[in-house]
């Protein structure tokens, strides 16, 4: 039991930031703008956190640490944004872009903070039961709110969505900054809690973790809780299992990528699969069909 | 008038020997970044100790290389000036000796490998006493009888650590084990995370690894788990709980090496048979959580209580490794952790009475010693 | 101000909306270097000089450029069926996997033994990405989800052979599988490691995909797959073939880029993160500015290359960052798709 309990709380633990940025990258998914630049984004958010955690001698204020993550989140996709909803080019692309700039700036202005330890640092639950409440949120959002619906609408019809009044660039603009914060939220938790440190590299492809989890929990908050939940699990006991049988730790090492596939294969056999939002990835023209 | 002659002849003597100083031009090319708090870092510390130390030389560094773009980088360092070019990774090994071939007049050196040619030495410091040590430390320290290790790649170097560290642990607490866990990876935060929290639920209540950040060591200490530093000073991580570790200087091999090239001992063409194989009588490696401090204060009332018998004699364990840490520096050291005989943790005998491992059993060691527990790939049957 | 569309902006527009853009990325990284107390105009100078004049930097650009070609071609076919392949990385390894195979344990006549490689490996490449195309036809799972997941796969798989059955009987226990014997080794340009026949592979399979899109019934096909799915759907098309053959060329030519880096520069099977540099995520980027021309990615890849090559001038003559390259890559790129809006469209005054 208590075996049980300790995965659990490493599933947790190491699933939070996985669905922190899930959920950032479903919402502007969801109004039909993809940003394959999570990696980046939360990189920028790890670095500004530490570093204003950090302050002079680690002395900083925590509370505007997790601040100042979420604006460089938000700040670095609001760039996405003007390059895609505005000059309206390809999203995968710009994605892209925005990943290789943000763990870019990142490696470069972390120079001084690499290494350095961060003693006082926030603890693991409120971090954990907040982005469980952002995902009931979320669900609350996207099923029960007129914002939601509208949010939903630009996703899967922009243009119908337009003629019924709603400012479709708008929306795609607040999604995307929201997103983007989100990214860089869970940034700050790595940084800030799951470490606590600060060094290039260090969000070790969670941000592309995150991406793939949208597509896994089918656009859908609540199931990215699960979905975030059953790959922090079997990622930690790739660990845990190691060493108990003749297999192969490389074995155990591929088994959270996988069962992902399989899993997502299962649900397709059986009808399941959810739907991607209809306008995704296409940039909105007004007047065009 | 003498006088100002003499005062000419000086300044033109000290003049000659600056130009030819300046000659001297050091290039380093690492596998990571230098700020990642683990091997790049401290190659790069003994880079900067170097320049101060030795008047008149000029260094430069190329971080994050990858092999494929070695002799590419090679090539511009050549270009640049640089007539000492160490390249400080394994990886590095095949490019470094096509590049020793293109380049004849440029000296070479290689850490950690065993190629060699007329103009390309090897050169490596070691840690395998230190990690006996700490061994003793660990099985002291351990209540459960188990001490998790978070290892990075399964060779030799990590073979020959985990399974003196081992050796240590038993000679203190014969039914102890320590349990690996392979992350195949020499910089993953993430993953030495979950592989320490992995080792702590199995019941391990001492850590040690070997990867390029300080995660093992924040984790453990949340745990309230003691843990030992690696490489580089970590005790700032954790000044409650490191008890002590293995830390690096690479500066005095560079230094030992740029002053022999400087003064025409070494040259391009009797670099053959230069390997050097530097350990703690060089002061190229020492105990410690952190530089100047072999063992935590915390630890040193429990560790002064705990006993072992040696050769009939029981002591406790702080005296044991304070004796053996002053063998292994002292000029002729009469203690090493590998003398036969050794078994295997399959029960064949490696390493006859009497005997001890050559620095090249040490380099090519496959097997691992009695008490490591976890798979090991490639391990002789 | 408004914006008015353009029916058919000049070439002379294109090339000079496309100038401007690179004018604009390069005075941002300019920035950013003079912030590193860099002046702006010494670093490209020292780029231009450490690259396009200088023997050895040309040699750089062309290694780069070798496998970035192979996989972009591969992938601008890709993504003009709306296939989205990011999972070039995998196939690579894959395909570098099997030829080390070959090489390692199918004795061979010594004239044999690199194309049986070559073949592996594109092989290798195909079947990696053929599971991706198989799972979405079969089973409905998004290719996106499926080639980033096997990505992760291929590497753990490498390092249990390199670990394990693989590990090499020359390398004293390191993980790295044997050395290929000379025969093995694909010929370099003099003095360099321009793999030259796999460059000369890349240029003829450029070429090829854009025959084949262009001016077969297969390529029609692929075309209306991508462009008009209700279409294919309507002239009875059917689209999981084409996913599958797409999947198949393009993972093959991954695969082959693969057989590219360990015949012609490293010559082992070695750790992954060491045998790639990431050319499977840099080509989308090559695809993608090819506008789904395989053709073009003979401009686009040495561009790539270039960047590649001169972030490592500036990390050698000023012990820049090895970030810098990733900084100077986003931003221009960011600047190149930005502009595109402007080939189609001018800014009026209202």
């Amino acid at each position: 039991m208590e075996e049980v309990l300790n995965a659990l709380a490493r599933a947790l633990s190491f699933g939070t930031p996985l669905l922190i940025a899930c959920l950032g990258a479903l919402l502007n998914e969801r109004a039909g703008v993809v940003n394959l630049g999570v990696e980046g984004m939360m990189a920028l958010g790890a670095l500004a956190s530490f570093a204003v955690a950090y302050g002079e001698a680690g002395d900083g204020n925590l509370w505007l640490a997790v601040l100042a993550a979420i604006l460089a989140g938000g700040l670095s996709a609001l760039l996405h944004g003007f390059v895609t909803i505005t000059l309206q080019a390809n999203q995968f692309v710009s994605g892209l872009a925005l990943s290789m700039v943000g763990l870019g700036i990142a490696g470069l202005l972390g120079k001084r903070y690499e290494g350095l330890p961060l003693f006082d640092h926030p603890s693991e639950e409120p971090f954990i039961l907040g982005a469980m409440g952002l995902a009931l949120l979320l669900a609350f959002l996207f099923g029960a709110t007129r914002l939601g619906l509208s949010l939903r609408s630009v996703g899967e019809n922009p243009a119908a969505a337009d003629l019924l009044g709603i400012n479709v660039l708008a929306l795609r603009y607040g999604a995307v900054v929201a997103g983007g914060a989100l990214a860089g939220l869970a940034g700050a938790y790595l940084s800030l809690v799951y470490r606590p440190s600060w060094t290039d590299g260090m969000t070790a492809g969670l941000g592309w973790i995150a991406v793939a989890l949208v597509i896994f929990v089918g656009w859908n908050p609540l199931r990215a809780i699960f979905g975030a939940v059953f790959f922090g699990l079997l990622y930690y006991l790739q660990f845990r299992l190691q060493g108990q049988s003749g297999i192969p730790s490389e074995v155990f090492a591929s088994l959270p990528y996988l069962l992902v596939i399989l899993v997502l294969a299962l649900s397709g056999l059986r009808g399941q699969q959810g739907n991607a939002p209809e306008a995704l990835g296409k940039p909105y023209r007004r007047g065009e069909r | 008038m003498k006088i100002r002659l003499l005062a000419l002849l000086v300044a033109l003597g000290l003049g000659l020997g600056l130009a030819q100083q300046s000659n001297l031009k050091a290039c380093f090319i690492y596998v990571g970044p230098i700020g990642d708090v683990g091997w790049t870092y401290a190659h790069d510390e003994g880079r900067r100790a170097a320049e101060k130390a030795i008047p008149g030389l000029t260094t430069q560094y190329v971080e994050s290389v990858k092999p494929a773009d070695t002799l590419a980088t090679v090539d511009r360092l050549v270009a640049g000036g640089c007539n000492v070019i160490f390249t400080t990774s394994f990886d590095f090994m095949d490019q470094t000796l096509e590049a020793a071939k293109k380049y004849p007049n440029v000296i070479f050196a290689h850490a950690s490998g065993f190629k060699r040619a007329p103009n390309m030495l090897t050169y490596m410091a070691d840690f395998y006493q230190i990690y006996y040590l700490n061994g003793l430390m660990a099985g002291a320290l351990t209540k459960s009888g188990k001490v998790g290790y978070v290892a990075a790649f399964p060779i030799p170097e990590l073979k020959r650590h985990i399974s003196a560290f081992a050796l240590g642990v038993r000679a203190v607490n014969p039914r102890a084990t320590v349990n690996v866990k392979w992350i195949n990876a020499w910089y993953s935060p993430v993953k030495a995370r979950e592989a320490t929290e992995a080792l702590i639920a199995e019941g391990n209540d001492i850590v040690a690894f070997t990867e390029d950040t300080a995660t093992v060591i924040q984790t453990a200490a949340r745990r309230r788990v003691p843990s030992f530093s690696h490489y580089n000073s970590m005790y700032k991580y954790a000044p409650d709980y490191v008890v002590s570790g293995q830390l690096v200087d690479w500066s005095v091999i560079y230094i030992d090496i740029l002053k022999k090239v400087q003064n025409g001992t070494y040259t391009p063409k009797n670099l053959e048979n230069v390997d050097y194989w530097w350990l703690a009588r060089e002061r190229a490696v020492m105990l410690g959580a952190q530089v100047g401090m072999p063992i935590n204060p915390k630890f040193e009332p429990a560790l002064k209580q705990a006993t072992m018998v040696v050769n009939g004699k029981r002591m406790s364990v702080y005296d044991r490794v304070m004796e053996l840490y002053r063998d292994i520096q002292s000029p002729n050291p009469k203690w090493d952790p590998f003398t036969g005989p050794i078994r295997d943790r399959n029960g064949v005998l490696r390493v006859p009475a009497g005997r001890r491992m050559t620095v090249k059993e040490l380099n090519e060691m496959q097997w691992v010693a009695p008490g490591v527990v976890g798979p090991v790939p490639d391990e002789p049957k | 101000m408004r914006l008015e569309p353009l029916p058919n902006p000049s070439p002379l527009r294109s090339v000079g909306v496309t100038l401007l853009a690179l004018g604009l990325a390069f005075a941002l990284v300019g920035g950013v270097f003079w912030a590193y107390g860099l002046s702006p105009l010494e670093a490209y100078r020292t780029m231009l000089e450490g690259t396009l004049l200088d023997p050895r930097g040309w040699q750089e650009v062309l290694r780069r450029t070798i496998p970035l070609l192979l996989i972009g071609a591969g992938l601008s076919l890709a993504f003009r069926t709306q296939f989205y392949n990011i999972g070039a990385e995998g196939q690579l390894l894959l395909g570098a996997v099997l030829a080390a195979g070959v090489a390692l344990f199918l004795p061979l006549p010594p004239a044999l033994s690199l194309p049986a490689m070559a073949l592996a490996a594109a092989l290798g490449g195909a079947l990696w990405c053929g599971l991706a195309a198989w799972l979405k036809n079969r089973f409905y799972v998004n290719e996106i989800l499926t080639t980033l997941m096997l990505n992760y796969v291929a590497q753990s798989l490498v390092i249990y052979l390199i670990n394990g059955p693989w590990r090499g009987k020359d390398v004293r226990g390191y993980i790295y599988s044997d050395r290929f014997a000379e025969y093995q080794q694909l010929p370099v340009l003099l003095g360099s490691n321009v793999h030259w026949p796999t460059l000369a592979l890349g240029i003829a399979l450029a070429l090829l995909l854009q025959l084949l899109l262009f001016r077969s019934t297969l390529g029609f096909r692929l075309r209306v797959v991508g462009e008009n799915p209700g279409a294919a759907r309507y002239l009875g098309i059917s689209q999981s073939r084409a996913f599958l053959v797409v999947a198949l060329i393009t993972g093959g030519a991954a695969g082959l880029a693969g057989f590219g880096e360990i015949a012609g520069i490293h010559h082992r099977l070695i750790e992954p993160t060491q045998l790639s540099s990431g050319y499977g995520f840099t080509a989308i980027i090559v695809a993608w500015l090819a506008r789904g021309n395989p053709a073009l990615v003979l401009l686009t890849a040495p561009l790539m290359g270039l960047i590649l090559a001169g972030g490592d001038v500036l990390k050698v003559s000023f012990n820049l960052p090895f970030r810098i390259v990733d900084v100077f890559s986003g931003v221009m790129l960011f600047a190149l798709i930005g502009s595109e809006l402007f080939l189609r469209y001018r800014l009026r005054h209202r």
